[in-house]
């Protein structure tokens, strides 16, 4: 190491710290110490060194900086755990009404796979929607002639108690392709305002309804706000409605 | 964010000296004040991701020189005197002269040291930080910082010795 290599390594030693762990610049130190000429250059720029060192010590924070930066901190602390909150609880709001939309019950619309459900179903919107009848008569006969005429089951076979109902008319309607028969009846009790009917059977080919019961004994269940029965007789498909109690359907079976 | 006991410890651990490297890159009190604070700021949201904890004190400093890098890229870059590299033949500066200075014009004259010098000449005259930790801070190599303090501790030295000689009365011929 010559001397102006040693004085470029002196230049960067800070006394006091670990800068003389630095071979190079413990090498400049030793030479330094064995150099006079060098030795008194270090002297100096030593000197010189801790001027300037203790200019930058000069600076100092301002008063209350520290407590700034802490205090801007809580403060940001408290708005992260606000805006969290505020997230947590859109977000429950949101998983809230996804459960809701999931769990709501929804309309009942029968599945595609179950035609006599589906089939069900839309009769029933049918009696409970206001309709037209094609043909007001308390006659069987004129019923059951209509009925022919217009290409829709007339040649049905009813339970002897519902033979006795009073007939008030009767509908043709349309379901996929097949002629349904609607006849209406009226039990004797008070309708209500605008009805003009509370017992309705619907007879339809058997094999327009895939999953047709293939028992006589019919079957009762509620669908929408009417008591219903199905059963099978014949090549026909029959489905009475009632708007009532089931006890009283029963008795027109 | 980290506990407020915590934050608040580091704080008073570090913001002194940050704020002294700060004021020695900007030489204004609000921009060190903000430097300051903006370093901590970082810290209070990633510096959970430092894995190492004795390497706090150089991670802050990186990221308060970064953030001094990049607000001056923001602005009209800082006019600069060209010097030559470091001489080993420096000019003689009187300690007392420098004294005399006050700390303003020491970091005025430093500001027009070659600009890649004054982050490291700063770190190197607060002593808080090894050769090691420099480099780390600036994200250089050891060589390269050792160099680096030598050409600008020798550019310092001559602004200083031609401010202090164009204070100074003529002398009577």
């Amino acid at each position: 190491m010559n001397l102006n290599e040693a004085k470029t390594w002196l230049l960067i030693y800070r006394p006091g710290t670990a800068d003389d762990s630095d071979p190079q610049v413990a090498a400049a130190l030793a030479l330094a110490r064995t150099n006079p000429e060098l030795g008194d250059w270090f002297a100096a720029q030593s000197a010189a060194q801790a001027a300037v060192r203790a200019k930058f010590q000069e600076i100092t924070p301002p008063a209350g900086l520290r407590e700034q930066i802490v205090s801007e901190y809580a403060a940001s602390r408290k708005s992260v755990a606000a805006r969290r909150a505020l997230w947590l609880a859109v977000a429950a709001l949101v998983l809230w009404g996804l459960l809701a939309i999931w769990w709501v019950p929804r309309p009942a619309r029968p599945p595609a796979d179950n035609p006599l459900a589906f089939y069900q179903s839309r009769m029933v919107r049918v009696a409970l929607g206001g309709y037209a009848m094609d043909l007001t008569t308390n006659d069987p006969v004129s019923v059951r002639a209509f009925l022919g005429q217009h290409h829709a089951p007339a040649d049905f076979a009813l339970p002897a108690p519902l033979e006795q109902a009073a007939v008030i008319g009767c509908a043709v309607r349309d379901w996929q392709g097949a002629k349904v028969s609607l006849v209406c009846f009226r039990t004797g009790r008070p309708l209500p305002r605008g009805a003009q009917s509370d017992l309705w059977l619907f007879v339809v080919d058997r094999g327009a309804i895939k999953n047709a019961p293939g028992t006589s004994s019919p079957q009762v269940a509620k669908v929408n706000r009417l008591i219903t029965a199905t059963w099978t007789d014949g090549s026909k498909l029959y489905f009475l409605g009632l708007d009532g109690a089931e006890a009283e359907l029963r008795q027109y079976l | 964010m980290p506990d407020s006991a915590e934050f608040e410890s580091l704080v008073s651990r570090f913001y002194a000296s940050l704020y002294q490297f700060a004021y020695s890159l900007t030489r204004v009190e609000a921009d060190a004040c903000d430097l300051t604070q903006q370093t901590f700021t970082i810290w209070a949201t990633k510096g959970h991701q430092l894995r190492d904890v004795s390497k706090v004190k150089t991670w802050l400093f990186t990221t308060l020189h970064r953030e001094f890098l990049d607000s001056r890229r923001r602005q009209t870059r800082f006019p600069h005197f060209e010097l030559d590299a470091a001489e080993a033949d420096l000019p003689a500066v009187a300690p007392a002269a420098v004294y005399s200075l006050d700390v303003t014009h020491v970091l005025n004259t430093l500001a027009q040291v070659d600009e890649l010098f004054q982050a490291p000449v700063s770190l190197f005259y607060l002593q808080d930080c090894s050769y090691q930790e420099i480099a780390e801070i600036l994200g250089v190599p050891l060589g390269t910082v050792k160099s680096r303090l030598a050409r600008g501790i020798g550019q310092l030295q001559q602004l200083l010795a031609r401010d202090i000689a164009a204070s100074q009365p003529p002398s009577n011929l």
